[in-house]
């Protein structure tokens, strides 16, 4: 099973119903449970507007469990999550916030820099929700990283999608220094082109070691600045489900003063965003 | 006042002389291997009162001493040659790469900084006459520079010669880099303080505190406010104005900006636009062209002259002083080696590795030259200790890469299927399945490097039944990941070939067995396909086995390096 538990935070906002029936169609999809939850006050008006709500999607009581927490929404969520074990949580996202939102943050932005499992966030849920057709998955040579794209070509399997693509970010720091000695742009540019072919052929390997059949799939190798390289990519091919493992450590404020890789992908969201995590 | 057409013709003379030499000599030295800019200091040395000076001191005076209106003019245009050289070492400085460094490479830059500053320090402090004082109420003063002047790393050299030993993309080059980079930024803000130390003996009138604030204000607003509106601002221009014009206008306009901010306050030029360079060098906006443009504009045409005029200044026959240059030789490999090293061996390397870093990082090159210079301009140092600067400058960048090259030879984390090739583990085999065949590698492999055989042999097994290993032209590459800590290789031939299920249905003749440490995935595939590159020719494969020794064998695949 790709994912057993999906924890969704309901809202009453424009977007609430949208990200509910996109919440029940990957229930179905993956077939797991559905845990509902809801940041505020416990009382009948609110309640009836949950079941209000619900209603619309046509699922039955007995297919969600709903869970009501008090306090910040976002900390809120995220310990509901791990309360509940919740293995992936669904949120949905502007791709862009502006300036002020983006250095206090947001509620979808903090769950996907600290949730303790795995975030999905939907950049358009509409009222009928569609299928993921184009799937690009971000690969770091590691076990999670294994573990992103195993799971996601389940996802994509399900899906029974047109594309599955595997992309490589590589960087070297400094490389346009070694022009400035020897004054030789030919060389620098022979060994970017002999890496660029290393990377391809370790991902190709990355692929085959991992067995994976029943979909076609394509590597990429992308030489640049790890995240804002990846980025791009993905918003001109026109993917709709970007993959990420997660980062290692848990994002702070100083990342977003000085941005670096995943912050390229999480301040700009070039389209809807899985970021897997163990 | 103006230039007299005479003026003219000889300046412009004079520059066009300074850049044929500069070439000339950058060219021997780059086909020696060796930095262009050593090659450029040695045409300043040729062109300038130590040879030219003394054997035709006519030519050199009209060439360079015609009139000090031309004088003038030659130091503006190296003042512009050294500003616009820190502003190119500022833009390749990653700022996120300094910022999130892995652990060993915050050690080594810390101590790669901290033991060298400290060595020079104590020593110019504490005995002051051996290291060419002369005015004893710049004790202090003096004492800051060595320390600087000591714990500097030239980032160009650096990654010029990661590039000529090919380990440029690899833990050790980019380890390498990151606390280069750190180094060339920490090395900067210190100088600038020593800089500004010296002005305020003189007419200045910021005391140290209210400077050193200055100082970190500037950095700070530069890399915080200035850096963002960069990043709006480059694409923006590249939008609407022409390209590359617009934003070359733009990074040399804010670059000269805080260049003179910086000399107003009381520092050096250099540093504002340093630090300028860095917040245009973070612009994920920022072309890969238009560095190529910046860089290519003044490493080949602004920074020679430079250099050139170092030489054109001093006469380093008459300055040679053999102990300055041996003290100063002396403290230099000795604080920056022993510093970085042991932060390299601290940070988990291992010896070999570590030391590999700290000649790396030892190399001083174009960076120490300029510091040199501007303490000689500044009045801190003589020409003797600036003489034996500059030659510590260039010994160190020279002995940098032989001195690599020997540990990497050495170097045990080996990551190409040549160098992990032993003679013990090649085996020919008779042997007509492919289990056999795996039994008779693993077996080999776990008495030769004394592993267990079930381990080996279940795991190999194991990642065989998931889909076969076999590749094309009679290559097959059985492998696994086990719990060792360097990769293992072993190679068997078998010439009537042994059904493999390989990709192209033919029987496997040249099977490498590949066991690689669990824990660190990549260099299975790091291995996997630079096995699958090399031999992915019938020709050479044919070749290969048909050997029939060991050591042909072996001799065979180096070649193919």
């Amino acid at each position: 099973m790709i994912f057993n538990k999906i924890g969704l935070a309901i809202t009453f906002s424009p977007n609430g119903l949208p990200l509910l029936k996109s919440a029940v169609r990957l229930q179905k999809l993956f077939n797991c449970q559905l845990c509902l939850i809801h940041v505020g006050d416990k009382n009948p008006e609110t309640e009836s507007q949950i079941k209000n709500l619900v209603e619309k999607t046509g699922i039955s009581e007995k297919s969600f469990s709903l869970i009501w927490k008090k306090g910040e929404p976002s900390k809120s969520i995220i310990s509901a999550a791990s309360e509940n074990g919740i293995d992936l949580l669904i949120a949905g996202a502007l791709e862009k916030e502006n300036v002020i939102k983006y250095y206090l943050g947001s509620v979808a932005r903090t769950i996907m820099r600290e949730s303790p499992c795995s975030v999905l966030i939907l950049t358009n849920p509409c009222e009928e929700p569609k299928e993921f057709k184009k799937f690009c998955v971000s690969v770091d040579f590691t076990s999670l990283g294994e573990s992103a794209v195993r799971k996601s070509y389940q996802f994509a399997k399900l899906e029974n999608a047109e594309e599955f693509m595997m992309i490589k970010e590589f960087e070297v720091p400094g490389l346009a220094i070694t022009v400035y000695d020897s004054g030789s742009t030919d060389d620098t540019e022979k060994s970017k082109q002999e890496w660029q072919i290393e990377e391809e052929e370790k991902l190709k390997f990355f692929a085959k070691e991992l067995n994976l059949t029943g979909l076609y799939y394509s590597t990429v190798a992308l030489f640049g600045r790890q995240g804002w390289e990846a980025r791009n990519f993905v918003k001109n091919n026109g993917t709709d489900l970007f993959v990420i493992p997660s980062p290692p450590k848990k994002l702070k404020f100083f990342d977003k003063l000085f941005q670096h890789d995943i912050e390229f992908i999480l301040s700009k969201l070039p389209c809807s965003l899985l970021i897997i995590r163990e | 006042m103006s230039l007299s057409p005479i003026d003219i013709t000889i300046f412009l003379l004079s520059i066009s002389v300074i850049l044929f030499f500069a070439r000339g000599f950058g060219e021997i030295l780059r086909y020696l291997k060796q930095p262009i800019v050593i090659g450029e200091i040695i045409a300043g040395i040729i062109l300038g009162p130590t040879i030219l000076g003394t054997l035709f001191p006519d030519t050199f005076n009209s060439l360079f001493n015609q009139s000090e209106e031309v004088v003038i003019a030659l130091n503006g245009i190296t003042l512009l040659g050294v500003v616009m050289l820190l502003l190119i070492s500022g833009i390749e400085i990653d700022l996120s790469l300094v910022l999130r460094q892995s652990k060993a490479a915050v050690i080594i830059s810390v101590l790669g900084i901290i033991f060298p500053f400290g060595i020079g320090f104590f020593s110019a402090y504490l005995f002051p006459q051996y290291l060419g004082l002369t005015d004893y109420n710049m004790r202090l003063v003096y004492a800051l520079f060595v320390g600087t002047a000591l714990s500097i790393t030239a980032l160009p050299v650096v990654a010029r010669t990661l590039m000529d030993l090919q380990i440029f993309k690899s833990e050790i080059g980019y380890l390498i880099m990151a606390a280069a980079m750190f180094n060339d930024l920490i090395g900067w803000i210190i100088f600038s303080v020593v800089l500004g130390m010296i002005g305020q003996n003189t007419e200045h009138s910021l005391s140290l505190s209210s400077l050193i604030i200055v100082i970190l204000g500037f950095i700070l607003f530069v890399l915080l406010f200035v850096r963002k509106f960069i990043n709006y601002a480059i694409p923006f221009i590249q939008k609407r104005f022409t390209f590359p014009g617009g934003v070359l206008n733009f990074i040399f306009v804010l670059g000269f900006l805080g260049a003179a901010f910086t000399e107003y306050i009381g520092v050096h030029a250099i540093f504002g636009v340093f630090i300028v360079g860095i917040a245009i060098g973070d612009s994920v906006h920022l072309k890969e062209e238009t560095r190529e443009i910046i860089y290519q504009f003044v490493t080949n045409i602004f920074a020679p002259l430079f250099f050139v005029s170092i030489g054109l200044r001093i006469n380093f026959i008459e300055n040679f002083d053999l102990v300055l240059v041996t003290v100063f030789l002396v403290l230099a490999f000795a604080g920056k080696v022993i510093g970085c090293s042991l932060g390299a061996y601290l940070g988990g390397l291992n010896k070999n590795d570590s030391l590999i870093i700290g000649f790396g990082m030892n190399s001083r090159g174009a960076m120490e030259i300029v510091l040199g210079t501007l303490a000689y301009q500044y009045g801190l140092v003589n020409e003797k200790v600036f003489v034996a600067i500059v030659i510590m400058a260039l010994v160190t960048s020279i002995s940098s890469a032989p001195i690599m090259n020997y540990f990497l030879k050495k170097a045990k984390t080996k990551l190409r299927f040549d160098m992990l090739l032993k003679n013990e583990t090649i085996i020919f085999s008779k042997v007509k399945s492919k289990t056999e065949l795996i039994n008779e590698l693993c077996t080999n492999v776990a008495n030769y490097h004394k592993l267990n055989f079930n381990t080996v042999y279940n795991e190999v097994m194991k990642r065989e039944e998931l889909i076969s290993t076999g590749l094309e032209k009679h290559l097959a590459i059985p492998h696994a990941r086990i719990n060792i800590k360097e990769p293992i290789v072993a190679v068997a031939i078998q010439p009537d070939g042994i059904e493999w299920n390989s990709l192209d249905n033919l029987p496997a003749k040249f099977i490498v067995l590949l066991l690689t440490p669990a824990d660190k995935p990549e260099i299975q595939l790091k291995l996997l396909s630079d096995i699958a590159k090399k031999f992915n020719d019938v020709k050479i494969i044919d070749d290969i086995i048909s050997s029939r020794y060991s050591h042909e064998l072996i001799s065979k695949v180096k070649q193919l390096y």
